[in-house]
């Protein structure tokens, strides 16, 4: 079975109900309010793009959704769960997965095993496992390597550099590999921390066109934050924007470009 | 035109109160935790001391009961003064893992060549009990001066040789010098004075009892040690908050590339930083060589773990935490030496130290690091 | 020193390329030779066998450590409490010390009868692994959320802790006059190992002794090897490049730490056992700080992360602590005129190789590809400019 049709068998999200539910997120550090009562609902297999200017919270909502920070007041439903209070890790092997704006790589492993760690939440095998290596772990080891070399070939790394140290790759290359390890952990919800970050507009375009092929291949959920307009404007379904915490708009991109509000709050007000 | 279209999400789930008093009692437990802890021991010996009563004296072959807090009082006036070596050597941790985010191993060692080296000045002057009061003061101020200036040198030196070429390395690079270091230091007080713990001249009578308050004897050896820490950390202070250089120590310690985009030697700051921790670890060392009498090539090792105790107990970075805790493990030393029994001290200060870092690693009175500040 | 680290690279890889690709293989099959036979070259009673008997125990607390601290990236300075845990496993369960109980399995018939608890070595090892695995998650339990320097000082304390509690353990009474250890005095009279074929071991003869310090060794490499190259292993390297990365991509934190602070225990405890039969006593004076660090050193020497380096850093620490300062070099000071014997400066010694290593090479004699570039930094980019990239899945 290859990595698409593993997907399709795996969609457990009936169409039209919201993948990922957030209600009434806000989060204070001490006396600061990074995030303001922010409701929020993801669409089953939609492309949607969050928005807004630096320092609006965007970062911070995305870290609450995946768990590295807890949010002070709220609720997020994860595929009808609630995951408001669960650890990263559980939150990955239930179905989300993430890039970062920084590339986190690990940066003296290969682009296979970066890619081998994003399927860790997939795999069974243990201490035991390790030391007697029974033909179950064998086979488990074995699909996880190829399953890794599939999607490294499936996000447009050169075969030649499969077994390169990560740092070693240039930049794009890197962020592919980031993607590919978060496809590994067979997510239902791929939220994206502004993958065109350093692209020029050719790759950025290319990258909005294998997000839609994401999509449409494994039947992911795509959680976008963005500061490309293109980009944004081009694939996303939904905008939600963001500012000083709180959300300002939301609708298609059409509507959002065309809102005052947004306009003020990215260009300042209108001498 | 309607451009904006909010969906309506579902009402805002206010935090649910069980939830809130939840992370509330989690907030608090870890520094109140600590704190309760701490105060677990007097009080507990406190009221027994009260309710029971303790044995005080024996007259005739009969045992003579108490049953008020004067014993407390000794294991306090007792703590306080070994509190105040602690101290001393605990801002040493402090300052230089403040600006440096490192805990310089050898510190406890430099403290043991601080009393070897106080212990050789005063043999040199002659002094002893029967030198007069001047001499006996005079002297030791002549071997504080010597020992502060050789064990601040020391700690600059150690700097400049095991940690600076080791700035830009993962952090367990330099603690694995540190470590090293203090074996190294520790073999030269091995060869320096023997294996055993050697008796050295009580200078000053240092367990005369010079006057009682409230029933608690205070002995020499205590003033002794509050004569000297007192005017060094007041010092110190003063040093940090109102020179130039001493804010440049704090300046570093916030963040050390603003500093150097301001102009100030992060090199030189660093160095000097090495120097007061050390010269107050000289300090600490003659007043423990007088006060107890004796010193062993083995002493920093133990001093150093009960400082650094003290100085995470406080707050890493926090000087006035620093103190602070010092004062609190001599008081918990104190007790521990007296009514369970020296040999378990070490492992209830250490069982204290794993407390301090589940319950509340920032240290009663909070950091002052880079991730801090 | 940068020009010469590159120097020394290119030469290291122009050696590596003209060598055939079974090298390392041919080396590990010829190493392995020359440890099996060994002792029919020295001679059952020689110093030397007894040192490497030594040195192979300290290699294996080595690699014990070294996959707490290589592996997963946890500085542990408290190391020494597993060495103890292992020790008195032995002190206790192979015996006469519990002398209310009488318990005997697996033993020589002479001691059959003997009050105690009498076990077969192999069930004392298997104890030993079992109570370090538990007392290595317990100690790891509270360092897991503290920042590195935090992990050691606190696992030092916990070895500290235990160190009082052999002292004190004398007592610490268990019921019917017996008590939790016998301090500083010590636990003697520790049966040796027996085997059905083998009848006891004495130390006379000390082939079989080496024998099977050397067995276990073979098993915690084997361990090793095949943890490092599992999934547990990668988790172990993901955790220790970046954390928040590595939770993130699903990785259990608590789990996945306590996994390598149970096992890097569990090898400490067997070495601890075997060494408490070797030396047939068990006293709380041999459980100080002195010796984390001792261990410390060879991990580091040897070089952090790399279970080679870890062998060869036990191995050669090892001899020099038990053989070479003491029975070869102990009287070079006075050679010198100097008053001490090289013994009294053992320590200092270790403390300044530790010093030379981390200045000069701080990623050790042979070190693992992920931890130079960790270390050093600059590998990465003269591996660049060389064209030297290490080939993929750098075995042993």
């Amino acid at each position: 079975m290859n990595v698409t049709e593993a997907a399709a068998a795996d969609a457990t999200v009936p169409a039209g109900a919201p993948i990922l539910a957030a209600a009434g997120i806000t989060k204070r550090f001490g006396g600061l309010t990074a995030v303001n009562d922010v409701s929020f609902d993801i669409p089953a297999r939609s492309i949607v793009s969050l928005i807004g200017p630096n320092g609006a919270g965007k970062t911070t909502f995305f870290n609450m959704l995946t768990g590295l920070i807890r949010p002070t007041e709220g609720r997020i439903t994860f595929e009808g769960r609630n995951i408001t209070r669960s650890r990263p890790d559980v939150i990955t092997s239930r179905g989300m997965a993430r890039t970062f704006q920084n590339i986190r790589l690990f940066g003296a492993m290969t682009a296979v095993e970066n890619v081998m760690v994003g399927h860790h939440s997939r795999m069974k095998a243990g201490v035991f496992g390790a030391v007697f290596r029974p033909p179950w772990v064998v086979k488990e080891e074995r699909q996880t390597t190829d399953r890794a070399r599939e999607l490294l070939g499936y996000v447009g790394l050169k075969k030649a550099d499969f077994d390169r140290l990560a740092i070693h790759l240039p930049y794009g290359d890197q962020r592919r590999v980031e993607i590919a390890r978060a496809l590994a952990s067979e997510p239902q919800l791929l939220l994206l921390d502004e993958p065109t970050a350093g692209m020029n507009p050719h790759e950025s375009a290319a990258l909005a066109d294998f997000m839609r092929r994401l999509r449409a291949d494994l039947n992911l959920t795509i959680l976008l934050i963005e500061h490309d307009m293109k980009v944004v404007m081009g694939v996303s379904e939904r905008v939600t924007v963001l500012n000083y915490g709180s959300r300002l708009a939301e609708g298609t991109p059409a509507e959002v470009r065309a809102n005052p509000a947004v306009i003020e709050a990215y260009l300042g007000k209108e001498g | 035109m309607n451009t904006t279209t909010i969906t309506p999400g579902p009402p805002a789930t206010a935090a649910r109160p069980v939830t809130a008093a939840l992370a509330a009692v989690r907030r608090y437990a870890g520094r109140w935790g600590l704190i309760v802890a701490l105060l677990a021991l007097p009080v507990y010996y406190g009221v027994n001391d009260l309710v029971n009563g303790y044995q005080a004296a024996v007259v005739a072959g009969h045992p003579v009961i108490h049953h008020d807090l004067s014993k407390l009082g000794f294991n306090f006036a007792e703590g306080l003064s070994d509190g105040a070596i602690w101290a001393l050597i605990a801002i040493g941790y402090t300052l230089v893992y403040g600006i440096i985010e490192l805990i310089n191993f050898a510190h406890g060692d430099v403290f043991m060549i601080g009393s070897f080296t106080a212990v050789g000045i005063w043999s040199a002057l002659g002094l002893s009990l029967t030198t007069s009061m001047l001499g006996v003061i005079g002297g030791l101020i002549v071997a504080l001066i010597v020992s502060m200036t050789a064990t601040g040198t020391l700690n600059v030196l150690i700097e400049k040789v095991a940690y600076k070429p080791l700035r830009a390395a993962p952090k367990v690079a330099p603690l694995i010098t540190a470590i090293g270091t203090s074996f190294i230091l520790q073999n030269v007080g091995l060869l320096w004075r023997g294996g055993s713990q050697l008796s050295v001249t009580d200078v000053i009578g240092s367990q005369d009892v010079v006057f009682t308050v409230a029933g608690v004897p205070i002995l020499r050896g205590y003033l002794l040690a509050w004569a000297v820490t007192i005017p060094l950390v007041f010092g110190l202070s003063w040093f940090i908050n109102r020179t130039r250089p001493g804010k440049a120590m704090r300046a570093t310690a916030q963040d050390p590339e603003a500093a150097r985009l301001m102009g100030i030697n992060v090199n030189n700051t660093i160095s000097l930083t090495f120097l007061l921790g050390g010269a107050l670890a000289g300090a600490a060392g003659l007043v423990y060589a007088v006060y107890e009498t004796q010193v062993w090539y083995f002493q920093g090792f133990r001093a150093g773990l009960f400082a650094f105790t003290a100085a995470v107990m406080g707050g890493i970075g926090n000087v006035r935490g620093a103190v602070l805790g010092g004062l609190i493990i001599g008081v918990i030393q104190s007790l521990s030496d007296e009514r369970i029994g020296p040999q378990w001290t070490e492992a209830i200060v250490f069982a204290y130290l794993i407390a301090i870092m589940v319950l509340r690693p920032k240290g009663l009175l909070g950091e002052e690091t880079r991730e801090a500040g | 020193m940068t020009e010469l680290r590159a120097q020394l690279s290119e030469w290291r890889a122009a050696v590596e390329r003209a060598l055939p690709p079974w090298w390392s293989k041919g080396l590990a099959a010829v190493v392995l030779v020359i440890g099996v036979v060994l002792p029919f070259i020295t001679g059952s009673q020689s110093g030397f066998l007894n040192g490497t008997i030594v040195a192979v125990a300290y290699a294996v607390m080595s690699l014990g450590l070294n996959v707490v601290v290589g592996m997963a990236g946890l500085l542990d300075l408290g190391y020494v409490a597993f060495y103890a845990f292992g020790a008195y496993c032995m002190g206790w369960f192979g015996s006469a010390f519990f002398f209310g109980v009488h318990v005997h399995v697996g033993v020589a018939p002479t001691l059959s009868h003997a009050i105690g608890i009498h076990l077969n070595i192999v069930l004392v090892l298997i104890a030993a692994v079992v109570v370090c695995a538990v007392a290595g998650m317990i100690i790891g339990l509270p360092t897991l959320r503290l920042r590195g320097d935090y992990i050691a000082i606190v696992t030092l304390a916990f070895g500290e802790i235990i160190g009082v509690l052999a002292v004190n353990g004398q007592s610490i009474h268990v019921g019917g006059g017996m008590t939790l250890t016998a301090g500083n005095l010590g636990i003697s009279a520790i049966d040796p190992p027996w085997f059905p074929g083998t009848g006891s071991f004495s130390l006379l003869d000390l082939r079989p002794w080496y024998w099977l310090i050397f067995s276990i060794l073979l098993i915690v490499l084997f361990v090793n090897v095949r943890v490092r190259d599992s999934r547990l292993g990668r988790a172990w390297v993901a955790l220790r490049e970046d954390e928040v990365a590595a939770v993130s991509m699903g990785i259990p934190l608590v789990k996945t730490k306590l996994m390598a602070y149970a096992i890097g225990a569990a090898f400490g405890g067997m070495s601890g056992a075997f060494l408490g039969a070797y030396v047939t006593e068990v006293n709380a004076g041999q459980f100080q700080f002195g010796f984390s660090v001792f261990i410390v050193a060879m991990v580091v020497v040897g070089g952090i992360g790399s279970i080679w380096g870890a062998l060869v850093g036990g191995l050669l620490l090892g001899y020099i602590n038990n053989y070479l300062i003491p029975d070869v070099l102990n009287d070079l000071p006075s050679r010198f005129g100097l008053h001490f014997q090289l013994t009294s400066v053992s320590f200092g010694i270790f403390g300044f190789l530790l010093v030379l290593v981390m200045v000069v090479r701080p990623q050790g004699l042979f070190p693992e590809r992920r931890r130079t570039l960790e270390m050093t930094g600059e590998v990465a980019a003269m591996d660049a400019e060389l064209g030297t990239e290490p080939e993929a899945g750098n075995t042993i």
